[in-house]
């Protein structure tokens, strides 16, 4: 047998995405989601005389629904075959970003997670986006001991992060997004992500902390505008300067790493043959 | 056990070019080559990690165990072949020793009892029973070493497969995981693959050898009996080339085979000038009663050195002794809790992994941050004397292990440094790398630097160093000049040294030296 | 280095399978959240501490009783502070008046301060109250049951990312190390250690290097046969995964909705919850693994559980049969007293300080 012979009788290696996507799993995360919405949004979408009235008590019971409903969606994930390149850079990437976790909430709302979970979900494609912002959430409570009812709304929303950055568009038109267009998307996604991440989880815990004898206190039950706007009022007094703070170092983040980071993470799935060469 | 039929691997270029080879059950097979040379994907290729794990295109056949590769994943293989990586730590899947040597049974579903029965004997078989509770994190280089050979060990596989199971460690903890996997071989009757940089310590335990040789078309391969391949090989342990050098038949593999076969050698070269190395210059760097200490712990104990110019100055010692500490606080790293270190100019560190100095994304972009102001080009204008024709458009991390030595070399003396020191420089660097490194170092000591190397290495120390300093316990207990320090001790003295004594040449090129100059 | 070896000499001792200790939090957080007698509260986080105390082993688990005390103190603060700035007026007596600054009204007609009440004051405070016994019972089961235990109880079909969360965690302290490596190398350079710039020099390393240390790790784990045994997902499983996530929703949905539509959601939620388990149990069945010394259940974990499950259910219970003495509590009403029930709630939280540790794993 002559060595061009060889070459053709094996055909070349295909790469592949890290998580595929695929009808199944577009399902589940889509179901998954769902609850989350709900969980995230009761307070504008309960009625005056539910069960869950009580402040206290939603935000605890719709998170027991919620990590159920995301220990569902790992066991889909599983049971689809995950690839063990995918779990080992899962595992790594998450480690990463618990470590880097703390340094960022030190200096002034600097997320620097955020970076990561964003410029992890472009390189990796939206499945492992999702995923890497869930273990990044779980092992960042395990190494800080941080485990408690805020777990599993952390975990959506850092694994919805992850995963619009997957989807976010390869090309505009016919151009190929390279460099600073790419780097420009990537940091007005980041912005708007950071902001939402602290609006939504502000709102699922809002009467939580605000209690409900004050201005800025949910009503259960009241339209949904009128509870909206004490929502507002609310974020303004507590969380959206920080809010904003972070949507900024985001933006500042992916501006001064965002390159060195992308190519880094690109030269791995390249050698992990994720994508092709 | 292990047939390779015409195996030919490609990626972007040809690495391997049809090779065949048989190796029998319970053989020890030593893999060898330069850097580069394909080593580590043809052990990838019998663990099947090539090409289900690494892409590229594969022609021929590989079966272990009649399992061929192409139907079979690396998963698939596990309970036949074990393989252990160079780095342990980048391996380890749990944090307790016990969890990680019970990982590979867990995964191929063997039963509670068994499972606790074949990890009792792996604990015995590798002396690992004291660490069984440890967490990974706290073992040393040797321990984590043998917790990875256990791991694998535990699944019972018939083959193992070591890609330099010991080019991170010190020669004790080395000497310690050899002889574990000569037991294996002789008292399990395994089937040993290894990959292996330091030849002198594991070609007397050799059954076969395979020497790979790089051509542009993917590296061939020599397939034989030790003696016999290492007689034209590229890459061969000192004793044998001296040996080649001698005209000895056979060729000896050990410091044994050859001490019998040396007594002409010695007689001829009984009157042989030793050559001088040149005298140092005037004082670079100095200690005084200089202290290091973490916590209560006494790293660097009162240590006076004087480093002159010209001259290559060797810290040696075992793991632990101080040499890091005390070569840190020389560079001005690390606060020295009492003493004082003055330096004559620059100093210039270049820590154990090269890499960590490193962090930008092509040599291009490292070089030109590294340029001293007003000088820009310069920093590559080292580099392309210290190692010629390093690409610059290429990620630092995708060098080979000695072009990112060079490149860290490089972007330390580009700004003028005067005193250049080196923390175990000849990690993971091949004969042809370690050869071109002591030419570099000769060629800063000639132009006047003064060199400090930390290092375990006696072969390299025997090729560059004028003066040994040995460390114990933080604290100088020999300081001579190297030829005298080197020769002294029958056991750590470098190989040619052993052969010869009482005559005190160190190295091949000296004795092809004094054997011209007669 | 203290704290390995603190967790090394932890390993030999346990204080029980990981999940009982949930059950038990959970069934104190359901007690606390239902219960709204403030002396009844106070008690029951004393309860709790009292458990942390007595059963928490050696280890970098060990403070998170603390920060669960501190952060109860800071919600109850947050809780008041609010009350302060914002709280609507009520018809008990002002305990002081604050000078009011009124909001622009473009932006919502609010005003902050203004008259503080007795009743609006102390409600806020014994609610905070409520939230901090919650805070700090999650702080006393991450003291006594190291989350990271619970890693090893995983069911199989969790597999995967069970694996990723154990490398996570394992890998955390080697990438620290090497940070720090990489910082002190970069010293070497003269590059400035602080600002981004220092953060951009050791990042990128240490992210290129996990990177690589990723590839090696999954080709170990490849080659000591992870996952072999699993085969593709089957359509049985995602359906029925599928079904049971949109019932949950719906279950959710539902109990949001007016009071009507509570069972029906029950028995979507229990019906989702039986769908996944089942469809779990089947995923389970195609990874063939064992597990090394699996955490055992033995009858410590059987009182902790039932002393979780009593807790709650007498909290639950007893709200109702007597609101006056465990239900929401006003100050008109007069100073609370100590109910019988409520020494059943005590007694089930305080329970497992007094059950032994297990030798060995």
């Amino acid at each position: 047998m002559t060595a061009e012979q060889g070459w053709s009788a094996t055909s070349p290696w295909r790469a592949g995405r890290a998580v595929p996507v695929g009808l199944r799993l577009g399902l589940v995360l889509g179901a998954v989601s769902l609850v989350g919405l709900l969980a995230f949004g009761w307070p504008l979408l309960i009625a005056p005389g539910s069960v869950l009235a009580s402040a206290t008590t939603a935000p605890l019971v719709l998170g027991v629904v919620l990590a159920a409903a995301l220990v569902v969606t790992l066991v889909a994930v599983s049971d689809g075959g995950l690839d063990v390149r995918a779990v080992a850079m899962l595992g790594l990437l998450s480690a990463v970003g618990a470590l880097v976790r703390p340094i960022g909430s030190g200096t002034g709302g600097v997320e620097t997670v955020f970076v990561l979970l964003v410029l992890g979900g472009r390189v990796f494609g939206a499945g492992f986006g999702f995923l890497l912002g869930v273990t990044t959430m779980v092992a960042s409570a395990l190494l800080t001991g941080g485990v408690g009812p805020w777990l599993p709304y952390q975990m959506l929303a850092a694994g919805w992060v992850g995963l619009g950055a997957g989807l976010l568009p390869e090309r505009i038109g016919a151009r190929r997004l390279h460099g600073v267009a790419e780097l420009v998307l990537l940091a007005a996604y980041g912005a708007i992500a950071s902001v939402l991440f602290g609006v939504v989880m502000n709102l699922s815990f809002w009467p939580f902390l605000a209690g409900t004898g004050t201005a800025i206190s949910f009503v259960a039950g009241a339209p949904v505008v009128e509870n909206l706007g004490r929502f507002l009022a609310y974020s303004v007094v507590t969380s959206l300067p920080w809010d904003l703070l972070r949507a900024l170092t985001t933006v500042v983040g992916i501006g001064l790493f965002g390159h060195a980071v992308l190519v880094t993470l690109r030269r791995a799935a390249r050698r992990a043959v994720f994508i092709e060469q | 056990m292990i047939e390779i039929e015409n195996l030919s691997v490609g990626y972007d270029a040809p690495v391997l070019d049809r090779l065949s080879a048989t190796i029998d059950e319970g053989e020890l097979c030593l893999v060898i080559g330069p850097t580069g040379s394909g080593k580590s994907t043809l052990l990838g290729a019998i663990s099947a990690r090539v090409p289900h794990l690494t892409g590229g295109r594969v022609a021929g056949r590989v079966r272990i165990d009649g399992r061929d590769t192409r139907q079979h994943r690396p998963r698939d293989l596990a309970d036949l072949v074990g393989v252990v990586g160079q780095d342990p730590a980048a391996t380890f899947t749990t944090d307790v020793v016990e969890d990680e040597l019970a990982f590979t049974m867990e995964q191929l579903g063997v039963p509670e009892p068994l499972m606790r029965r074949r990890l009792e004997d792996v604990l015995d078989l590798l002396d690992l029973a004291e660490l069984r509770r440890r967490p990974l994190a706290t073992l040393s280089g040797g321990q984590a070493q043998r917790v990875a050979i256990g791991a694998v060990l535990t699944a019972q596989p018939r083959v193992l497969v070591l890609d330099e199971p010991t080019s991170a460690l010190d020669p004790a903890a080395a000497e310690d995981v050899l002889a574990a996997l000569a037991r294996l071989v002789h008292d399990a009757g395994v089937t040993v693959v290894l990959a292996e940089h330091r030849l002198e310590r594991v070609v007397g335990f050799a059954d076969r050898v395979i020497s790979l040789t790089p051509t542009p078309d993917g590296a061939t391969a020599a397939v034989g009996a030790p003696a016999e391949v290492l007689a034209r090989a590229a890459v061969a342990p000192p004793v044998t080339r001296l040996g080649r050098l001698a005209g000895w038949e056979p060729l000896p593999l050990t410091v044994r085979d050859a001490r019998r076969a040396a007594g002409d050698l010695r007689t001829r070269l009984g009157s042989a000038v030793v050559p001088r190395t040149p005298a140092p210059g005037e004082e670079l760097l100095r200690a005084d009663r200089l202290r290091v200490t973490y916590g209560s712990v006494v790293a660097v104990r009162d240590v006076d050195l004087s480093v002159p110019a010209g001259q290559i100055l060797a810290l040696t010692g075992r793991n632990g002794a101080g040499k890091s500490s005390l070569l840190w606080a020389l560079a001005g790293a690390l606060p020295p809790t009492a003493g004082r270190v003055r330096a004559g100019g620059r100093v210039a560190l270049v820590p154990q992994s090269p890499e960590d100095l490193l962090f930008r994304l092509t040599v291009v972009a490292e070089c030109a941050a590294a340029d001293p102001p007003g000088e820009s080009g310069a920093t590559r204008t080292l580099l392309d004397e210290l190692a010629p024709g390093v690409p610059g458009e290429v990620n630092p991390r995708d060098l080979s292990e000695g072009q990112r030595l060079a490149l860290a070399l490089a972007v330390q003396l580009a700004p003028g440094a005067t005193v250049l020191l080196l923390d175990e420089p000849t990690r993971g660097l091949d004969y042809g790398a370690k050869a071109r490194l002591a030419e570099v170092l000769i060629g800063l000591r000639d132009a006047g630097h003064a060199v400090v190397v930390a290092s375990h290495d006696v072969e390299f120390l025997a090729q560059v160093a004028g003066r040994i300093v040995q460390l114990a316990d933080g604290q100088v207990v020999t300081d001579g000049p190297a030829r005298t320090v080197l020769t002294d001790s029958a056991l750590t003295a470098p190989q040619v040294a052993r052969v010869l004594a009482p005559v005190p040449l160190l190295s091949v090129a000296e004795v092809a030296a004094a054997l011209a100059g007669r | 280095m203290t704290t390995l070896a603190a967790e090394h000499n932890d390993s030999l001792r346990s204080t029980g399978h990981p999940l009982a200790w949930w059950a038990w939090a959970a069934g104190c957080a359901v007690a606390a959240s239902r219960v709204g007698n403030p002396v009844v509260l106070v008690l029951l986080l004393l309860a709790v501490v009292l458990v942390a105390l007595a059963r928490r082993p050696a280890g970098p688990w060990h403070r998170a009783l603390e920060a669960g005390l501190l952060l109860g103190a800071v919600v109850v603060l947050v809780r008041t502070g609010f009350y302060l700035l914002l709280g609507l007026p009520d018809s008990s007596p002002v305990l002081v008046t604050l000078p009011t600054i009124e909001l622009p009204a473009w932006f919502s007609n609010v005003s902050l301060l203004g008259e503080v009440h007795v009743a609006g004051l102390v409600q806020a405070a014994v609610a905070g109250l409520a939230l901090a016994v919650l805070i700090v019972t999650v702080g006393a089961v991450n003291a006594v049951a190291s989350p990271r235990r619970a890693l090893r109880s995983l069911p199989a079909s969790l597999h995967h990312l069970g694996s990723a969360a154990v490398i996570a965690v394992s890998a955390a302290p080697q990438l620290l190390t090497a940070a720090r490596r990489v910082r002190r190398a970069q010293r070497l350079r003269g590059q400035p250690a602080r600002g981004l710039r220092g953060l951009a020099a050791t990042l990128i390393p240490v992210l290129a290097g996990a990177l690589d240390q990723a590839l090696d790790l999954a080709a170990s784990m490849d080659s000591r046969g992870y996952a072999r045994a699993q085969r593709g997902g089957s359509r049985l499983v995602g359906a029925a995964l599928v079904i049971a996530l949109l019932a949950a929703a719906a279950g959710g949905y539902g109990l949001l909705a007016a009071t009507g539509a509570t069972t029906l959601s029950a028995v979507l939620l229990a019906g989702g919850v039986l769908l996944a388990v089942g469809a779990s149990v089947l995923a389970s069945r195609s990874v063939r693994r064992t597990r090394y010394r699996a955490e055992p259940w033995g009858w410590p974990e059987t009182v902790i559980t039932t002393c979780g499950v009593l807790a709650a259910a007498t909290a639950w219970v007893g709200v109702i049969l007597d609101p006056a003495g465990l239900g929401p509590w006003r100050l008109s009403t007069g100073w609370p007293g100590l109910p019988l029930l409520a020494l059943g709630i005590l007694a089930a939280a305080a329970v497992p300080a007094f059950l032994p540790d297990r030798e060995g794993r």
